[in-house]
């Protein structure tokens, strides 16, 4: 039997679209329009009046991961990667269907969370490192080598908004990469610093990988997915196209999508 | 979510369709206990940070509500406070409202106020308007120590054994104000104009608290509704701690409010966890 680090059955992610000004929230005079506005949107002559629409950004994705796995999401914008690496990183909830994570897991969805400019670099590894599930005593431990790979030393002790932006992406990034995840739920952070410091965030990956971490990864670099990833999903409208290994199925993707564009 | 006890000792995670009545998970808040610390240190820091006079101005704060309060209650409409300078009367019971107002309105904002960090990384939510008590904690340390100062340069109100009241009381105003706020911070994620709402709330509700006038002053037969207020009797409470006014609190009366501020806040956290589950598809 293999062990498995994510099971995902039959997951559905439904949103609801509001078309209206009102913006996302509601206020409260919108409560006491609401039953008048139930009857109008009730006789179809008026069902043009309708402000939401509701459509699922995931439906019926079911996979497996197994331990140790490197897993590349493809798609198109819009095609449900990020709403999965939500429901994944439990951010957000599915509408249906179950998933089980059989492992603890991080996740990376923007560089620099938590992090807030008015406090100084190492306020700031602290804080970001709670933020993403890190123990206080494990952040003191790793502090040194954090800071050491951010190359920013002398600067720690001094408010991150007099940073430059190269800085501060480079100890954001120091900081999400000394995490010691057994899965790692990746989003597009590799493109950060110059090209240099990609070079070194690379070979981090890399570590964490041989080191037998699981490693779901959303990229739209389909070279970086072939090199990180062995097996790739394939993502479009929701549900999942083509799941396999990462080379036949980016080369698919990469083949519809100029089919698509010709 | 449910647990599912793994023979290695990790507990696999079941991610499942939100249910509409969810308990807070205090396992897993105990898990995030850093989290807390660096919370609180953030907000303390911005809040000192942000305004010139910093430290100083949470001294300031309720020295001139004092003052404005003296000159039109104690001045001019000369309220009777039953022999007690009008200074010490207010201020003994302003440090309090003042505490209570800061926990509603921090646990308040608390979701919306850190949506960006809500949408990218997952931590229990009920972490943020928790650690909103311990900064409201710091600022009512200060503020009680000014109204030490007072007290104790009036002379007439010594500290006193009535003193060891007020860690019961202390826990009894967190639990209720905590529980109002987290109310107010689900209601905020679907409603925008709840900020108004809350700001008017909370006058409203200071003028119906016996803060600037006595209970007394109350005709005899409404009095009764004034205590439908768990913040009245709280009150009368930490006046009687403070300045020996009126009888020791019964203690089935305080049992009583801990146990409507305790129902409060499971009411709230409830619909806390709710809002949360929403907050990153709404926003």
């Amino acid at each position: 039997m293999s062990q498995y680090a994510i099971k995902a059955e039959h997951v559905w992610k439904e949103y609801t679209i509001r078309h209206s000004l009102e913006g996302p929230q509601t206020s409260f005079k919108a409560v006491l329009n609401a039953p008048f506005n139930w009857v109008m949107r009730r006789s179809s002559k008026y069902a043009h009046l309708k402000n939401t629409e509701d459509f699922f950004a995931l439906k019926d994705v079911s996979f497996e991961v197994e331990y140790g796995e490197s897993v590349g999401l493809i798609g198109r914008n819009g095609a449900g990667k990020s709403t999965l690496m939500k429901i994944l990183s439990r951010i957000t909830r599915p509408t249906r269907g179950i998933i089980t994570l059989y492992h603890h897991v991080n996740s990376l969805l923007e560089v620099g969370t938590g992090f807030n400019i008015e406090l100084t670099g190492r306020e700031n590894i602290y804080l970001s490192g709670s933020f993403l599930g890190m123990k206080t005593s494990e952040i003191r431990r790793k502090f040194d080598e954090i800071v050491a790979f951010s190359e920013i030393e002398q600067f720690i002790d001094t408010p991150v908004k007099y940073y430059s932006s190269g800085m501060f992406v480079r100890l954001a990034f120091s900081v999400a990469v000394h995490l010691t995840p057994e899965i790692l739920l990746l989003d597009e952070v590799l493109a950060v610093g110059d090209a240099d410091f990609r070079q070194k965030s690379f070979i981090k990956m890399k570590e964490l990988l041989s080191s037998g971490a699981t490693i779901i990864f959303v990229s739209h670099s389909e070279s970086a997915i072939k090199e990180i990833c062995k097996r790739a999903i394939w993502l479009s409208h929701g549900e999942i196209t083509m799941d396999g290994p990462a080379v036949s199925v980016v080369d698919n993707y990469m083949q519809s999508i100029s089919q698509h564009s010709n | 979510m449910a647990f599912i006890k793994k023979a290695d000792g990790f507990v696999p995670i079941v991610i499942t369709p939100p249910s509409s009545l969810e308990m807070p998970n205090f396992r897993e808040l105990w898990d995030y206990k850093g989290l807390y610390f660096f919370l609180v240190r953030r907000d303390i820091k911005l809040r000192f940070q942000q305004t010139v006079i910093g430290f100083l101005w949470i001294i300031l704060q309720p020295l001139i509500q004092m003052l404005i309060f003296y000159v039109i209650f104690g001045i001019l409409v000369k309220v009777p406070t039953n022999g007690i300078p009008y200074q010490l009367f207010f201020l003994s019971a302003f440090v309090v409202w003042q505490f209570f107002t800061q926990v509603i309105n921090n646990s308040a904002y608390s979701l919306v106020g850190n949506i960006g960090v809500i949408i990218k990384s997952y931590f229990p939510r009920l972490a943020l308007p928790l650690s909103g008590i311990a900064s409201s904690l710091v600022d009512f340390a200060v503020s009680f120590l000014v109204l030490l100062v007072f007290l104790l340069l009036d002379g007439h109100y010594p500290i006193t054994l009535r003193y060891l009241l007020l860690p019961v009381l202390l826990v009894i105003t967190i639990v209720f104000s905590s529980g109002v706020g987290l109310l107010f911070g689900a209601l905020m994620v679907v409603f925008r104009d709840t900020k108004n709402f809350l700001a008017f709330i909370l006058m409203m509700w200071m003028y119906v608290t016996p803060i600037m006038y006595p209970i007394t002053l109350a005709p005899e037969r409404f009095r009764v509704l004034f205590y439908l207020n768990p913040m009245t009797s709280l009150v009368d409470a930490y006046r009687w701690v403070f300045l020996g006014q009126g009888d020791l609190p019964k203690i089935s009366y305080l049992l009583i409010s801990f146990l409507v501020a305790t129902v409060i806040w499971f009411c709230g956290a409830i619909a806390f966890r709710a809002m949360e589950n929403k907050i990153a598809d709404v926003m």
